[in-house]
């Protein structure tokens, strides 16, 4: 005989697997990935004049030379807000026109705080040392990761596994992490490349250029994505 | 006479508003979405305007969904939200439900 009855709305295996099933495709139907991964990827490349221009370099007649990325501070301290603004922008209008609503706001207030990071970072850093002697190179190397997490391509891979984990997408999460890994083992996104046949200016700008064709390029990707699975 | 004590059946608590397919849907797809439109739930359920209409009714009338009407330029939209109780009794459904595939899994073992 039966011990256990089968409740009359169905079979509760069923009704598990259809409740998923729906909030899955709602996540779905929310998702803007491309969107935000293009404007984070045109804010990065958009980055570059500033940074070139904004440079203070000054070289010694040893050969050796000091530089203050100053064209940063002067951008991406409101160029990242306004990035996650237009990305919360086009979540809402996206999800709007499907008929649904968005969940945007742990993934904005994640993107301006991670905005507040950089320009604390560097002036923390200037606070220190205009009371303390520079170290002796080499650097430890978890300073250098900090440093490299901490400006704006770092922060822009936390606040992309953010929305991974708000939208529940496993594509996106690999692709951050990627992306991190890149700008934080690969790229050397804070101090640049150190190339004799190329200035200080062009050895800065070549590891923005890479990581903002990557960002654009994972929009690519995601937007093909969506497209094939409509 | 005996007296059967322990936990209660989780089929005991469940509540016929929400254990129900389409009802259930519904409040799934609200929760996730935030908020939801009249026509998205009528396609990711396949069910008439008719008996969306019906199966609206029985939650707001429980107090589990606010209907919010208004229109779009000259387009009318019905909007969906669930409420703080709708919420909750998502959550129990999900919770009971579980309890019930967990004790069946165990029963089978």
């Amino acid at each position: 005989m039966a011990t256990e009855s089968i409740p009359t709305g169905g079979d509760p295996r069923r009704l598990l697997a259809d409740v998923r099933a729906l909030a899955h495709r709602v996540r779905l139907d929310q998702r803007v990935t491309w969107a935000a991964l293009l404007v984070l990827g045109a804010a990065t490349l958009a980055g570059i004049p500033f940074d070139w221009f904004g440079m203070r370099v000054s070289c010694m007649p040893d050969g050796s030379c000091e530089f203050a990325r100053r064209g940063m501070l002067y951008y991406w301290p409101w160029a990242l807000p306004l990035a996650y603004a237009i990305i919360a922008f086009c979540y809402v209008r996206a999800a709007r026109a499907r008929g649904l609503g968005a969940r945007v706001w742990p993934y904005v207030i994640t993107g301006f705080a991670t905005s507040v990071v950089f320009p604390a970072g560097w002036a923390a850093v200037a606070l220190y040392f205009s009371s303390h002697p520079y170290p002796d190179p080499p650097l430890p190397y978890w300073l250098f990761l900090l440093d490299r997490l901490v400006m704006p391509w770092g922060m822009i891979g936390v606040a992309l596994l953010v929305l991974a984990w708000l939208e529940r997408n496993v594509a996106l999460f690999l692709f951050t992490v990627g992306y991190l890994a890149f700008v934080l083992f690969v790229v050397p996104m804070n101090n640049g490349w150190d190339s004799p046949h190329w200035g200080l200016r062009v050895g800065m700008a070549l590891p923005q250029l890479i990581s903002g064709t990557v960002l654009l390029l994972g929009a690519l990707s995601f937007a093909a994505a969506r497209r094939r699975h409509g | 006479m005996t007296a059967v004590t322990g936990p209660a059946h989780p089929v005991t608590g469940l509540d016929e508003v929400v254990h129900q397919r389409a009802r259930l849907g519904i409040l799934t797809i609200a929760h996730e979405g935030r908020r939801v439109e009249f026509g998205y739930l009528r396609t990711q359920l396949e069910l008439t305007a008719g008996n969306l209409s019906k199966y609206l009714s029985v939650l707001e009338a429980a107090g589990l969904i606010a209907v919010e009407k208004g229109y779009e330029g000259r387009r009318g939209r019905t909007w969906i939200t669930l409420t703080a109780a709708g919420t909750a009794a998502l959550a129990d459904e999900i919770g009971r439900l579980r309890q019930l595939v967990a004790r069946v899994e165990t029963a089978g073992a």
